[in-house]
């Protein structure tokens, strides 16, 4: 017995379509999740180094609340939990408007945002504190100072830290077929009904995955030395900064 | 990068070189393991779910259990094991080609498509595709869903049909039953498609299973088979000859009544053509 | 210009400060000397709020800072503060590190900062770097690019906080230089160093302390010359003896 690989699967039918398909969902997803990951976790990462008690306790519960609970657990608490403490006219509006896309960009956003938090965290953290005291010494505020010298600064630093989460955004999207988002996960599945034809379209999503987060890691990697701080690699092995 | 690339088209050069090569039978592989291994479902009442006690149980099961695991035994020469593992739509046959499991006992169609694949079983259960939806919704049945939010399971063929005759209706495809009915309970669709009795259990497994109703004709024919590896004669022929016995002795209708009779787990009365299509399977000995 | 009125501080229960008065009037120069962890460098730090007080009280320029409408980031616009590791943003060039707060606080038109900016770099003795990074400055030029940004503020009062620590040896006169030239302009000035030297010259009073208190302070001549408590004895010795 041996299993027959019949790669023409993949272009014959609409098997092509589909994959461009999934392959747009997922885009649109992770930019979209990515935006508010990102915006989340920047604001409380840096309000997590304030010394403001309140503020950073509420942080720290958001992050510790959020990043500790599967992301499968919140992709159904969004769509199945939420909606039913809406108006029912509204409801109504989102289930006609692709109520599972929404719920999978919350779940996402807020999942990573979390993720996204610490690493931001770590940014600062990793920053000198006289730098700050340095800031609002010449009569910055607080938020200035956090504004135009720090989070600038640990922008830069935590590069190869988000990449990597940026990628697992990607990956961790497909858990949101779970909620019926029609994604490239979802499309591989799907061609792999119709043709019966599993390693064939497991295959294509796993390389356009492949490919798509290679990218992205390129850029990244382009956006560092583009940015790089001048002198901030030797200083770092000097150990000054 | 160049050298990722290299890395990229030696795996895909690999990936289509490869012939999954299995020197032995599935016959063979039983006989030297001692276990007999297939795949069902956990939520596909009453065919193969885990039940109140935690058991896994259910009609499939049943059929495997009292018709073919004994023929094996005794084909063999040997007492057989039997080891259940979960399948989906999407998993099955991956897990048949892989040889992670012999056979696939739950609710799977026979198609055409999928014959190309896998081999079947005769058919040991016909239904077809209806909706369940919340009692005095306007949705009667396959004519009346356009534009409508409709939820199915991800890798059905009821999903494969409705895209194609009904491009409008809003297809929700989710991975699992429970899933399906949550969003069905909730509103985020108006109707959920399945085969027939898979929608009767449901119901019936409900916590008010008079806000439920099923409706519409049945819209595709789903004759539910075993499934197995292909080009394997002397394994189909045990399981084919298993099903027969059970139909001809009767065996098979004293499970349908445990399962499907008045006081069966979902109360489904086998129609008279159903039967005799059954039994004119039953080829002469 | 500053006073300390019964000033305590701790840290968790390390009392750092124990009861300090003090005064410095405007055009004073201040040097504050003492061994290490004897409280100059937190003393300093209480002038324009980087740490805050247990009891007693801190005034400012005619303010004090425990006014519950004080406002620390008025404050610092009058009070500038040159640290030991100089603190320049890496990420901005010269220019941009000096007229940062000028713009951003004062709202300064940027011509205008820039102006400044290049006057005081001329001042500081290096108007060639304004575009450079600070990574591609040394130690020295980088430290004047910092006493720079401050004095970018216009402030009546400067904080030195051992601004030369940090220097290999053939920098740190370049630096003192412009704190001397700083002096003679008339700038009200705290400065926490171990240059002697700096002190003798340029110093109107010393301050030494040692333990959270101040032991003694006098005239630099004075102090120098015929220092009166037994620990300023034994400091002088162990730092003039190399």
């Amino acid at each position: 017995m041996t299993y027959n690989f019949d790669w023409s699967v993949l272009w014959r039918g609409q098997s092509g379509l589909w994959l461009l398909q999934g392959l747009v969902t997922t885009i649109e997803i992770s930019v979209v999740a990515w935006v508010v990951a990102f915006t989340l976790g920047i604001f409380s990462g840096a309000v997590r180094t304030v010394s403001i008690t309140p503020l950073r306790w509420l942080a720290s519960f958001y992050v510790e609340f959020f990043r500790n609970v599967p992301l499968l657990v919140w992709m159904f608490f969004w769509y199945f939990a939420v909606p039913p403490l809406l108006p029912q006219p509204l409801q109504d509006w989102l289930f006609d408007h692709g109520a599972e896309f929404w719920a999978g960009v919350v779940a996402l956003g807020v999942y990573h945002g979390a993720r996204f938090s610490e690493v931001m965290r770590s940014g600062i953290q990793s920053i000198p504190k006289t730098l700050f005291e340095a800031a609002v010494s010449t009569g910055l505020t607080m938020a200035q100072a956090y504004r135009l010298i720090i989070i600038p600064i640990a922008l830069r630093l935590i590069i190869p830290p988000a990449t990597n989460e940026s990628l697992n955004l990607i990956k961790n999207s497909s858990v949101a077929l779970t909620i019926g988002v029609a994604e490239l996960t979802f499309q591989t599945r799907q061609i792999e009904t119709y043709t019966a034809k599993a390693f064939e379209a497991l295959t294509a999503g796993t390389l356009i995955y492949l490919v798509l987060c290679l990218a992205i890691a390129t850029t990244m990697s382009q956006l560092e030395k583009r940015f790089a701080i001048p002198g901030m690699i030797t200083k770092r092995q000097t150990g000054e900064f | 990068m160049k050298r990722l690339l290299l890395l990229l088209a030696t795996f895909i050069s690999v990936a289509g070189s490869i012939t999954v090569a299995r020197a032995e039978t599935t016959l063979e592989k039983i006989s030297q393991t001692g276990i007999f291994t297939i795949g069902t479902r956990t939520g596909s009442p009453p065919f193969a779910y885990v039940n109140k006690n935690n058991e896994w149980v259910g009609f499939s099961i049943d059929l495997v259990e009292t018709s073919i695991l004994p023929l094996i035994s005794k084909k063999l020469n040997k007492q057989i094991k039997l080891e259940k593992k979960e399948s989906a739509p999407n998993t099955r046959i991956p897990l048949l080609t892989s040889n992670a499991v012999d056979l696939i006992a739950e609710t799977m169609s026979d198609t055409q498509s999928r014959r190309e694949q896998v081999d079947f079983s005769l058919t040991f259960f016909a239904t077809g595709a209806q909706f369940l939806v919340k009692r005095g919704t306007p949705i009667k049945g396959i004519q009346t869903i356009a534009g409508k939010r409709i939820a199915a399971q991800q890798g059905s063929t009821n999903a494969k049909i409705i895209r194609e005759r009904v491009p409008t209706a809003k297809l929700l495809e989710f991975p699992d039953q429970p899933a399906a009915f949550q969003a069905l309970a909730q509103g985020q669709v108006q109707a959920y498609t399945n085969d027939g009795i898979q929608l009767a259990g449901l119901k019936a497994k409900a916590p008010k299973p008079d806000e439920w109703a099923i409706v519409g004709e049945f819209f595709s024919y789903e004759p539910y088979g075993m499934a197995m590896r292909k080009n394997d004669s002397d394994f189909r022929q045990v399981v084919n000859v298993g099903l027969m016995e059970a139909i001809e002795s009767g065996k098979y209708f004293e499970l349908y009544e445990k399962w499907f009779g008045p006081k069966g787990e979902v109360p489904y009365p086998l129609a008279p053509e159903t039967k005799r299509f059954l039994q004119m399977q039953v080829v002469p000995k | 210009m500053i006073e300390f009125r019964d000033v305590d501080k701790w840290f968790g229960s390390l009392h750092v400060l124990k009861r300090i008065n003090l005064k410095v009037s405007g055009g004073e120069v201040v040097v504050v000397c003492g061994p290490s962890g004897s409280g100059k460098s937190t003393l300093i730090r209480c002038v324009n709020r980087l740490e805050s007080i247990q009891s007693g009280e801190i005034i400012v320029d005619g303010q004090s800072l425990l006014d519950p409408k004080f406002d620390p980031s008025k404050l610092r616009t009058d009070v500038g503060m040159v640290f030991q590791s100089f603190n320049l943003y890496p990420h901005m060039t010269v220019l941009q590190n000096i007229t940062l707060a000028p713009t951003k606080v004062k709202g300064l038109a940027a011509g205008e900062a820039e102006k400044v900016a290049k006057e005081l770099l001329d001042r500081v003795g290096i108007p060639d770097k304004a575009g450079v990074y600070p990574a591609n400055l040394s130690g020295g030029q980088q430290q004047r690019v910092a006493i720079a940004r401050a004095l970018a503020m216009k402030p009546k009062i400067m904080l030195f906080d051992e601004p030369t620590s940090a220097l290999d040896p053939e920098m740190i006169n370049e630096v003192l230089e412009v704190m001397t030239d700083l002096a003679h302009d008339g700038m009200t000035m705290v400065v926490v160093t171990h240059e002697m030297g700096f002190a003798r010259r340029v110093a109107h009073r010393v301050v030494f302390m040692d333990e959270g208190q101040i032991i003694e302070e006098g005239k630099p001549e004075t102090f120098f010359g015929a220092p009166q408590s037994p620990r300023a004895q034994q400091f002088l010795g162990k730092i003039l003896s190399h």
